[in-house]
C-alpha cells in the first residue's frame, strides 16, 4: 500500500533560499537525477531481517561480504575450500618476500618490536577477476596498520589480468610468533597464503 | 472441517514499533544511500545494515526528537566506515594507471571563471550531470546529496557529519565548484568528440 505521508526529507527542501540562478538550475538538475526504484519487497525483507531476533544486538551479517567472512571462520570450511581450490583454481597466487629482501627468503619473517613492515604479496592471474574477495587475517603479536585492533579484514576488489600487488603493512605490537594469512576468493574458488612472522625484542631483531 | 492453518507468528510489539518508526523514512534513506554509493546493491546493503544496527537501539529511538537526523548520522557513519575499508584496500595492479592524474591535468585546462551563469542550464543535460556526479569525490557527493538534493540544513549536516558549521559551508562550496568544473569538462569532452 502506498504511503501518502509527505516524504520527511523532501518536505523540508524549502528551507533553502536560493538566489543564484545558476545555482538554482544546478539544484533542480540535481534533484531530477534519477534514482532506481527500491526492489519490490526489499523494505519488508529488510525489516524482517533487522527484527528477526527479538533479543537486542542481533548483528547478523547483512552484507554479502559479511556473509562470506562468517563462512570462512569455520576451520572445516577453510580447510576444505583450500584443498578443493588447490586442484581446481585458475588463479595463481605466489607469496613473495618483502621488497628489497635478498633472494634467499627467510622461512620466518622477523620484525622488531614496534616495527612497521610492508609485506608484499603478488597475485598473478591469467584473466581479470571482477568482484574478487580478499580477506586478510593476523594472529599473534602483529596488527594490520591502519585498522586499529581489527584482526581480520575483508573487502571486494577487481583484480586485473597479470600481476597485482597486495601491500600489507603490519606493525609488531608484542614479541613472539605471529601469522598473516591472505585469502582470495573468486567465483567459489579460493587461494590462500600464510606468512609466518616472528616479533623479536629490538636487540635481537634483524632489520 | 477445514484443516487447521496456523497463523503466521505475531510479530513482536518491538518489531512493529520499530517498523512504524522507520518505515516511512526508508525511501529517503535509500535515495541518499544510492546517491552516496551509486549502486542499488550497495544502497540496499547500506540501508539493511542501518536497520540491523538500529533495532537494538529501539529504546533510544523512541526518545529522539529528531529521528531523521539521528538515523542519517548512523547511516553516514556506517557508510564512512565501509568507505574507509574500501579505500584502505591495498591492492593495486602492478602497472598503476594514471586516470586520476589525467583527470587532474584536464581540470587544469579549464578556466573556472569562464562559465557564465547562463551557460549552466544548457550544460545540465541529465547524462552529463550523471557522468559528472559519478566522477565527483565521495565527500562532495555526500554534502551535495544531503543539502542540495535532500534539503538538509547546514546545521543538520554539521550534526550528521560531526564537523563545524564553517567546514560544512566550505565543503559545500567546494563540492559545487567541483561539480561545475566536471560539468564543464563533460561539455568540453562531448564537443570534442563531434
Amino acid at each position: 500500500m502506498k504511503d501518502d505521508r509527505p516524504d520527511p526529507v523532501v518536505a523540508r527542501t524549502s528551507d533553502h533560499p536560493i538566489v543564484d540562478p545558476s545555482l538554482e538550475a544546478l539544484h533542480q538538475a540535481l534533484r531530477r537525477m534519477p534514482v532506481p526504484e527500491l526492489r519490490p519487497a526489499f523494505v519488508e525483507h529488510a525489516f524482517a531481517r533487522a527484527t528477526a531476533a527479538s533479543d537486542p544486538v542481533p548483528l547478523e551479517p547483512a552484507s554479502r561480504l559479511s556473509g562470506l567472512r562468517h563462512a570462512f571462520l569455520r576451520w572445516e570450511t577453510w580447510f576444505g575450500v583450500t584443498l578443493g581450490a588447490a586442484a581446481a583454481t585458475a588463479i595463481a597466487m605466489f607469496l613473495l618476500r618483502p621488497l628489497a629482501e635478498p633472494a634467499s627468503v627467510p622461512p620466518v619473517l622477523a620484525l622488531a618490536l614496534h616495527e612497521t613492515r610492508q609485506i608484499e604479496v603478488l597475485i598473478d592471474s591469467d584473466r581479470d577477476l571482477p568482484h574478487a574477495i580478499i580477506r586478510v587475517a593476523v594472529t599473534g603479536g602483529v596488527n594490520l596498520e591502519g585498522f586499529g585492533e581489527e584482526r581480520e579484514i575483508d573487502w571486494e576488489t577487481h583484480l586485473k589480468r597479470g600481476t597485482n600487488l597486495l601491500s600489507l603493512p603490519v606493525v609488531a605490537r608484542t614479541t613472539g610468533a605471529a601469522w598473516l594469512v591472505a585469502t582470495i576468493e573468486h567465483e567459489g574458488r579460493t587461494r590462500r597464503v600464510a606468512i609466518a612472522l616472528t616479533v623479536n625484542a629490538p636487540e635481537v631483531s634483524r632489520s | 472441517m477445514a484443516p487447521f492453518k496456523p497463523d503466521r507468528p505475531a510479530r513482536t510489539d518491538a518489531a512493529a514499533e520499530f517498523e512504524a518508526l522507520l518505515r516511512h523514512h526508508v525511501p529517503a534513506l535509500y535515495r541518499l544511500a544510492y546517491r552516496w554509493t551509486g549502486s542499488v546493491d550497495r544502497a540496499e546493503d547500506l540501508v539493511q545494515d542501518l536497520l540491523v544496527r538500529l533495532f537494538p537501539k529501539l529504546t533510544e529511538l523512541r526518545r529522539l526528537d529528531d529521528l531523521r537526523s539521528w538515523v542519517v548520522r548512523v547511516m553516514y557513519r556506517i557508510f564512512l566506515d565501509d568507505l574507509r575499508r574500501r579505500r584502505a584496500s591495498p591492492v593495486q595492479p602492478a602497472g598503476l594507471d594514471n586516470d586520476r592524474e589525467d583527470a587532474e591535468d584536464a581540470d587544469a585546462c579549464i578556466d573556472q571563471e569562464a562559465e557564465p551563469p547562463a551557460m549552466v542550464e544548457r550544460q545540465l543535460t541529465q547524462q552529463r550531470l550523471l557522468a559528472a556526479w559519478q566522477n565527483l569525490a565521495v565527500e562532495h557527493r555526500l554534502v551535495l546529496s544531503m543539502h542540495d538534493i535532500e534539503g538538509y540544513t547546514m546545521e543538520e549536516l554539521a550534526g550528521v557529519m560531526e564537523i563545524p558549521l564553517g567546514t560544512v559551508k566550505s565543503r559545500l562550496h567546494r563540492a559545487r565548484t567541483r561539480l561545475r568544473q566536471l560539468l564543464a569538462r563533460e561539455h568540453f569532452t562531448e564537443a570534442d568528440r563531434v
